[in-house]
Formats: C-alpha cells, structure tokens, sequence
C-alpha cells in the first residue's frame, strides 16, 4: 500500500470532495482517499500492484477534475 | 433483480400538491401581513421581513447553491434508480412507443426528487425550530444581534468571495463536513427504494451550502423555535421550485450549467452579504455602515434636504411608517433634553421595532399610537443613530 498525494485544482466546493472520495467504491486497489476542498488535494491510500498513477488520473478527470501528482 | 413496475403518479402529485400548497400558504401568509390587517401571529414586527426575506434568498440563490452541493447527492441516487429502472424495462419498453416511454421514465424521476424535496423540507424546518429554540436561550440584545448579523454577513460575504476564487483563504468559509458523514451518505446514495430519497433529503441538513448555512445563523438569531422553524420553512420551500426544475429536467444540465450559476449566486450572496453587514452595523449604531455613511454624506452637502426636519427643536416627532421613518434626518437642540415622539399609525413592518443603539433603547412600539423617548442632553455635533432592530430602516438625530 502507498499514499500519494494529488492536487486537484478546479475543485469549486466541498461537494467535488465527496464526488472524489466516491473513487474509492469504484477503483479497484484503494483503501482509502481523503479529499479536501480548503486544500484543493486529494490523498489516495491504494495497492500500487492494482492501481497504477495514470489509472487514478484517469479516474478523477471521468469525475470532471483535473489531478495533479503532488 | 426485478423490479416491478408500479404506478407511481399517486404519491407525485400528492407530493407536488402538497408543496405547492405549502408554497400558497407561506405566500399568503407573507401578502397577508404586508397588508394591513396587521400580525396576528407573531408580535414580533421582524418576522415577516425575515420570512419573506428567507423565501426570496431561497428562490433566488438558495436553490441553486443547495443544488450544487447536494445536487450531487441527488444525482448519485436518480442515476441509480433511473439505471435500475432502464434496465427493468428496457425489455417490455420495446413494445411501447416512444412517448409512452418518456412519460413513465419522467414520472419515475420526479418521484425521487419530489421525495427527496419533501424529506428536505422537512428535516430544515425541524432544524429550523431547534436553532430557534437554541437561540432562545441566547439573551438577543439589539447588540447581540448585532453582532451575530456582522457574523452572519462576514459570512456570506466571505462565501460569496470564495465562489469568485478571490483567494484560497475563502476556501475556509467552507465548512466540510467530516468524512464520516460524507461516507455514510455515499454508501446510502446507492439504493433505489423509496426510502433512500426519503432518507437523503433528510441527510442534506448535514451537507448544508452556504446560503443554507447563512440562513441557519439567522434562524438561530431569532430565538423562537417557531420563527426559526417558519424561516427555515420559508427558506427550504424557496429553494425547491429551482431544485426541482433543474434536477428533474435533467441532471446533467445541472452539472453544466453550474459554473454558470455559481457566478450568479456569488454575486447575489456577495449583495445579500453586505446588505446583512450593513444591517449589523445600523444596528450597532455604527456611522460607518453604509447607509449612516451615505446619508452622513448626503446630510453634509445638502443641509435642507427633503427628508430632513429644518430647525433644531427639543421636541421631535419622527413618524414611523411601514416603510420607514419620517423625516430620516432630526434636527435636535444640543446641551439640553430632548423629547422624541415616536407616532405610529396603522404600522406593521420591522420600523415598529425600534432601537437607538448609543442609549441602549430598544422597544417594540404598538401599532397605532405615540410612545416618548427621553433623551439627554447631546453636545453639539453629535449624531445619534436609530433603527429597526433588523437594520433596515434608519435614520439620524443630528444635534445643533
């Protein structure tokens, strides 16, 4: 397990928090993800054997965000 | 899993009707008491400002920044019942024209919203009540209010900032509410029975917007469990026609269109904020709030203007009308007593309760009669300031 941290910069409310956090039902390999709109960041706990960078990036941006890796 | 197909308008229209209704009467109620028969319900003159006030900020702004907060709880649990429901018919449907199909698939997406919607209003009232009732126990001297209504303005102010992106410090007007709550409503956005909107319109009060949250301060400055309940009332049933509109013709138009709208509820709630900082600072008795300021200005450069009474006097009358006070401007004697006359006729509106915040007065006139204010004697130079204990209405004494 590892945890990166993203930044997400078009976040625009608490609400995009709780649309990002909602990854962690539907991507396989996370454990966890925090994600905070007063931090524009999104920090991601997740099985680097199941889940790779560009796979995450790829599943924020489907959620309409752009992330970064910090 | 199967899912039979049910008609489901019943509970629909009987939703709809019963917060349309809901909708005439809070209306009614307001016209009623902007007319002249007078409150019969609540003594305190405030109340309907604030109830139309609530209603109005629901329907302009509330509705629009709830719905992109909680738009997306909404969403999540029409996209789920509106997949199920596709898949359990995509198979009879085949058979059905096009127009059929639309009706049933329209009617089975306003159910959810309407519930949702319905468990909404509900849960804010009661919420409405319980900061009103919690507010009670706050002693709400004009001062107080006063400075839970710069709070409140600060606020939203700050909020309405934050939506322009002024600086990443806005973001903290914010509140963010802790992630287990956010987890929980998640996993309970997922179901498709009835219920679930049910349960999710009454989970909203624990992801409030900032308006939302701008309005729980103010139920929570009225200190009567029914005023906040009524506000809130007010408020959440402002908020529903464009929740329900935007939500039910489709949320994706929703997500599209919110960057667009934002903008638009920022710069209301930015309005709305300083009007609410204006107030406070009225109430505080305060020459630098906007309106002390402007008429301080307005006073100076024109020293007989209309509005304002010509000759320094020891006995005042200032006429306390439903839109006001008359003339906004006293002249009064300095170094010796004054005597002001507050005459009112047939007055209903919030200028009933009146308060000169420098002699901690404060006093809820009656409707139609004269009630008089001993004031001390003033040096010359001094300008006291009154008001309605909302800080909408004001005037000044000018002492000569």
């Amino acid at each position: 397990m590892i945890k990166r941290t993203f930044n997400i910069p078009d976040m625009t409310c608490s609400n995009c928090a709780m649309k990002l956090e909602s990854l962690e039902d539907s991507l396989e390999g996370v454990k966890e993800i925090n994600a905070s709109y007063h931090k524009l960041q999104m920090v991601i706990e997740y099985d680097e054997s199941k889940l790779s960078d560009e796979q995450i990036i790829a599943a924020v941006k489907k959620k309409g965000y752009q992330a970064i890796p910090a | 899993m199967s899912k039979e197909r049910k008609t489901t308008l019943d509970p629909v229209i009987l939703l709809a009707l019963g917060i349309g209704l809901l909708t005439i009467a809070v209306v009614m109620l307001i016209t009623q008491n902007l007319g002249e028969q007078g409150i019969s319900i609540i003594s305190g003159s405030g109340f309907t400002g604030n109830i139309m006030a609530a209603f109005i900020t629901g329907l302009t702004t509330g509705g629009l920044s709830c719905l992109a907060v909680q738009g997306g709880l909404l969403a999540s649990s029409l996209a789920h019942q509106i997949e199920q429901d596709y898949l359990d018919q995509s198979a009879e449907q085949k058979k059905k024209s096009k127009r059929q199909q639309a009706e049933v698939a329209r009617s089975s997406t306003a159910q959810p919203i309407l519930l949702f919607l319905a468990s909404k209003i509900v849960a804010y009232t009661l919420l409405g009540a319980l900061l009103g009732w919690l507010g009670s126990f706050l002693a709400l001297s004009p001062v107080t209010r006063a400075i839970l209504m710069i709070a409140i303005g600060i606020f939203m102010v700050g909020n309405a900032l934050r939506m322009f992106n002024v600086h990443p410090i806005f973001r903290y007007f914010s509140v963010e509410p802790p992630k287990f709550i956010t987890r929980y409503i998640r996993k309970t956005a997922k179901g498709t029975d009835t219920a679930t909107p049910l349960f999710l319109g009454l989970l909203t009060v624990f992801i409030p917007c900032g308006v939302t949250q701008a309005m729980m301060a103010t139920a929570l400055g009225t200190g009567s469990a029914l005023m906040g309940a009524a506000l809130m009332l007010a408020f959440t049933l402002g908020t529903s026609p464009v929740f329900f509109i935007v939500a039910y013709l489709t949320t994706e138009l929703g997500a599209r269109l919110e960057k667009f709208f934002m903008r638009f509820v920022a710069v209301v709630l930015l309005v709305l904020g300083l009007v609410t900082l204006d107030g406070g600072l009225n109430l505080m008795g305060s020459p630098y709030s906007f309106t002390n300021f402007a008429r301080g200005l307005t006073t100076n450069t024109a020293s007989a203007s209309e509005t304002s009474a010509s000759a320094p006097s020891t006995d005042l009358t200032l006429m306390v009308e439903n839109d006001g006070y008359f003339p906004q401007t006293l002249k009064a004697t300095a170094n010796q007593p004054v005597v002001l006359n507050l005459v009112t006729d047939k007055t209903y509106s919030c200028s009933r309760d009146f308060v000169i915040p420098d002699l901690n007065f404060y006093q809820l006139l009656p409707d139609t009669g004269t009630v008089q204010v001993n004031i001390p004697a003033q040096p010359a130079g001094t300008r006291m300031f009154f008001t309605c204990s909302m800080g909408m209405y004001t005037g000044t004494i000018v002492f000569e």
